[in-house]
């Protein structure tokens, strides 16, 4: 029992890789077909279909029911799914899908390049998160035939940035449900989706439960194993996690559960705990400053906070072997844009925070205080919670009052990104495996004001806009992946937002699930080979 | 002398009177006994009590020291248990004063607005207020006091129709009193025994209160409260149990000596029961 929590993530970390090298072996056995697969669901959406929202929790349901263009494949590499093949013309101007045949959707009716072009030109462009930035230079999709789908754009796309950004924000939608039938968002269609993928929505009980069953005609040979997949609502972690060991769900997603079930859960051979399968929703704990308050404007000032927090500390202490150093706004899990030089970094170091504070004028006033500011912490994840405390316990030492004001949800994101009403904000940012996806948002000026997890600091750097508005369209990768180093390198030095811890999603699931964890974005895809063990 | 030789009478009062002591002995030697503000970070996160000399009770989930936060929050309990039944009494005592004095309409339409009150589980009505003003120490005492008046105007206002028409009020009265001078000079003074006594019961439950607000993580999170210990200590329950419960026994101890003290209180000033 007496067990510090250091010790416990150590050992948990252990037995998940213990765990996860005999997985090997299981790949010899005969898959079973049926069984019922329950999924821990934290917090409920207004919608589910994927072509509109990008979140996870979004995919988590609508990515069983609905299929994209492609996909990432183990490797991480895009690999077809709606799409069998696709190819850009030279000027990038144009890039031409060719899609599967023999595809319908749930209710019997073909899928073909209508729908592409319908979901791409309504849907992607309009209402989807991240992808009206995306596709903001998409001017038509044209269909020579059922099933090719023509994008053409006012300037160059990157071949290599569409496919990378399709596998999360390249969903398809029904045109025939929803072309004509009035505003899109209010469909009732979104909370009953209908798609192509290897499981049919059933029902969907508000706050109890979701229900896809097997699709008989799915277009992979046969897939899916599972009869049924039923998401189960339960808001306490505790109680998730007392539902795991029940045998009652089978896998908690996305660091569903608390730190220390997780590490408990780990100890347990009944259960995998890893990183596995979430590589491509690695996230960063956000500092976002706002320029609004003189003392945060001033770069001494928020370098003094970046330097005033021991973070390796924090990391061994609370999180353990499940996170690591942050170095900029690009994680190190991004194989294809993780710049070989980060820029500025900003260890701890007490003495120097406190000299650039003294630097910039703000000398300590009696009690030791130099000025107070209020912190957001966001109220998903524990980590951002326990977080919120150690900011406000390190900028104590060195003179900086922090009130943590805690909000809901809702609440949050309407007090930072559309009020403004915060001096410091603490988050996540996620990086969707190419910076271009959700990660410049977070830096371009310009962004519409209420639009969550974009750059609300009231911080405009023309240096950094043009760096990426020329990666966007730059199709050549090296050239690409050369302006990425710039950004990261000119994020670092101005320091609109700090990004000192890297995270990747822990994933708590049954150690009788079979071909889970097997993708990069795994709780996002659609399951077609998950099976479950007797 | 009376009522002192009354009150040690029962073993109960005299034991919830000693909790009491104990606690506020604890407020008051906290500054002293743990000088550091008691949310710094004092060391690891989740020490087991008893295992580190330094921190003799361990220390929670923010690696802060909860031997420093029991003896802190119980300032912050006394204080919110205070401060709300102060404003819950002040409100009940003026509301069922005038509705029990005068009567008639006045007495309608405060009772009404009492019932309205009563009828609104008065958790619920707390979190909407806290939702709505925000949750800091100030705001939640407040709204704490706010949501447990109805009982003490409920009470005040029998009193008062017991007593209004007694034969030294009906001199006060020919004598050519103001009705604010009958009311809060003559009546009051009469009137307030029970209204004392059951105020123990209105702090004991705004102790309550706040711990279960700061157990939905919804009071200050910047003050030392036990409650917010119970509701960090809440992700680690499974394993580090001792986050949750030692402040669980400080509310435990606390709410138990207001309790009795309160009932202690209630046996001595009670003419009926002295001859027990």
């Amino acid at each position: 029992m007496d067990m510090t929590r250091r010790a416990a993530l150590l050992t948990s970390a252990a037995i998940a890789s213990n765990v996860l090298f005999p997985m090997r072996s299981f790949a010899q056995e005969t898959p079973r077909k049926g069984g019922v697969f329950t999924v821990h669901y934290g917090a409920e959406q207004r919608q589910l279909n994927p072509s509109l929202q990008a979140s996870t929790g979004v995919y988590i349901i609508g990515g069983k029911i609905q299929e994209q263009l492609v996909d990432l494949d183990a490797t991480g590499q895009p690999v077809g799914v709606l799409a069998e093949s696709w190819e850009a013309a030279p000027d990038g101007k144009t890039i031409t899908f060719k899609l599967r045949p023999g595809v319908t959707w749930h209710d019997g009716k073909p899928f073909t390049s209508a729908d592409v072009q319908f979901t791409a030109m309504e849907m992607w462009k309009k209402i989807l998160n991240y992808g009206t930035t995306l596709q903001l230079f998409l001017t038509a999709v044209d269909t020579p035939d059922p099933l090719t789908a023509v994008f053409r754009y006012e300037r160059p796309m990157p071949l290599n940035l569409l496919l990378r950004a399709l596998p999360d924000l390249g969903y398809i939608s029904p045109r025939h449900l929803y072309e004509g039938k009035g505003d899109i968002r209010q469909n009732p269609v979104n909370l009953a989706p209908v798609g192509t993928g290897p499981f049919k929505f059933a029902q969907y009980e508000r706050g109890q439960h979701i229900i896809a069953d097997r699709n008989p005609n799915y277009w992979r040979a046969n897939a899916p194993y599972l009869d049924r997949v039923v998401w189960r609502v339960v808001t306490d972690r505790a109680a998730a996690a007392a539902q795991m060991e029940a045998g009652q769900i089978h896998y908690s997603p996305f660091s569903g559960l608390t730190i220390s079930d997780s590490a408990r859960l780990g100890k347990d051979p009944r259960f995998i705990v890893s990183t596995k399968g979430n590589e491509g929703n690695a996230r960063t704990n956000t500092i976002e400053f706002n320029f609004r308050r003189k003392e945060l404007a001033d770069i001494r000032v928020r370098r003094a906070i970046a330097h005033a927090l021991d973070i390796p500390f924090f990391i061994e202490n609370f999180l353990g072997d499940f996170a690591k150093l942050g170095t900029g706004p690009v994680p190190s899990v991004s194989t294809d844009f993780y710049p070989a030089d980060n820029g500025p970094q900003y260890p701890f170091d007490k003495a120097l925070a406190t000299k650039l504070l003294d630097e910039a004028g703000f000398k300590a006033g009696a009690g030791g205080t130099r000025f107070s500011v209020r912190l957001l912490p966001a109220p998903w994840g524990e980590d951002i919670t326990l977080f919120a405390t150690f900011i406000q316990q390190s900028l104590a030492n060195v003179g900086i009052k922090v009130e943590i004001v805690r909000n809901d949800g809702g609440g949050y994101l309407k007090q930072v990104y559309d009020d403004h009403a915060f001096d410091l904000a603490t988050g996540w940012h996620q990086y969707r495996n190419d910076p271009a996806v959700s990660t410049t948002v977070w830096y371009r000026s310009g962004q519409p004001k209420g639009a969550p997890w974009t750059n609300q600091w009231d911080w405009t750097d023309p240096t950094i806009d043009k760096i990426i508005d020329d990666a966007a369209t730059e199709v050549d990768p090296a050239k690409r992946k050369a302006l990425y180093g710039d950004f990261v390198r000119r994020a670092n030095t101005e320091l609109p937002i700090w990004t000192p811890i890297e995270q990747i999603f822990l994933t708590v699931i049954n150690a009788k699930a079979r071909n889970h964890s097997n993708t990069p974005r795994w709780g996002s895809s659609s399951w077609h080979d998950l099976w479950l063990a007797e | 002398m009376e009522f002192a030789k009354l009150y040690f009478r029962s073993p109960s009062a005299v034991i919830g009177l000693l909790l009491f002591i104990l606690v506020l002995a604890m407020a008051a030697t906290a500054d002293w006994l743990y000088p550091r503000d008691p949310l710094a970070l004092a060391g690891r996160p989740l020490i087991w009590p008893f295992s580190n000399p330094r921190f003799l009770l361990g220390t929670d989930n923010s690696g802060r020291d909860i031997a420093a936060q029991i003896f802190h929050g119980a300032r912050i309990s006394l204080l919110i248990g205070l401060v709300a039944t102060f404003i819950s009494v002040m409100i009940g005592i003026t509301i069922g004063a005038f509705a029990g004095y005068y009567g008639s309409w006045v007495d309608t339409v405060l009772m009404r607005v009492t019932e309205a009150f009563q009828t609104l589980p008065n958790f619920l009505l707390l979190l909407v207020l806290v939702a709505v003003f925000g949750s800091t120490i100030t705001t939640v005492t407040v709204a704490i006091g706010i949501v447990s008046w109805p009982a003490s105007a409920r009470l005040t206002r029998a009193e008062f129709l017991s007593l209004r028409n007694r034969e030294f009020v009906q001199a006060g009265r020919t004598l050519g009193l103001k009705d604010i001078k009958l009311i809060f000079g003559e009546i009051l003074p009469n009137a307030l025994p029970p209204v004392i006594v059951y105020a123990s019961v209105v702090m004991a439950v705004a102790i309550l209160l706040e711990s279960a607000l700061a157990f939905l993580k919804l009071s200050d999170p910047n003050v030392a409260s036990w409650g917010n210990l119970i509701g960090a200590g809440r992700d680690v329950l499974r394993v580090q149990w001792y986050v949750s419960a030692i402040p669980g026994i400080a509310i435990l101890v606390t709410v138990l000596a207001v309790s009795l003290v309160g009932q202690g209180l209630n046996d001595a000033l009670n003419p009926r029961l002295k001859s027990r």
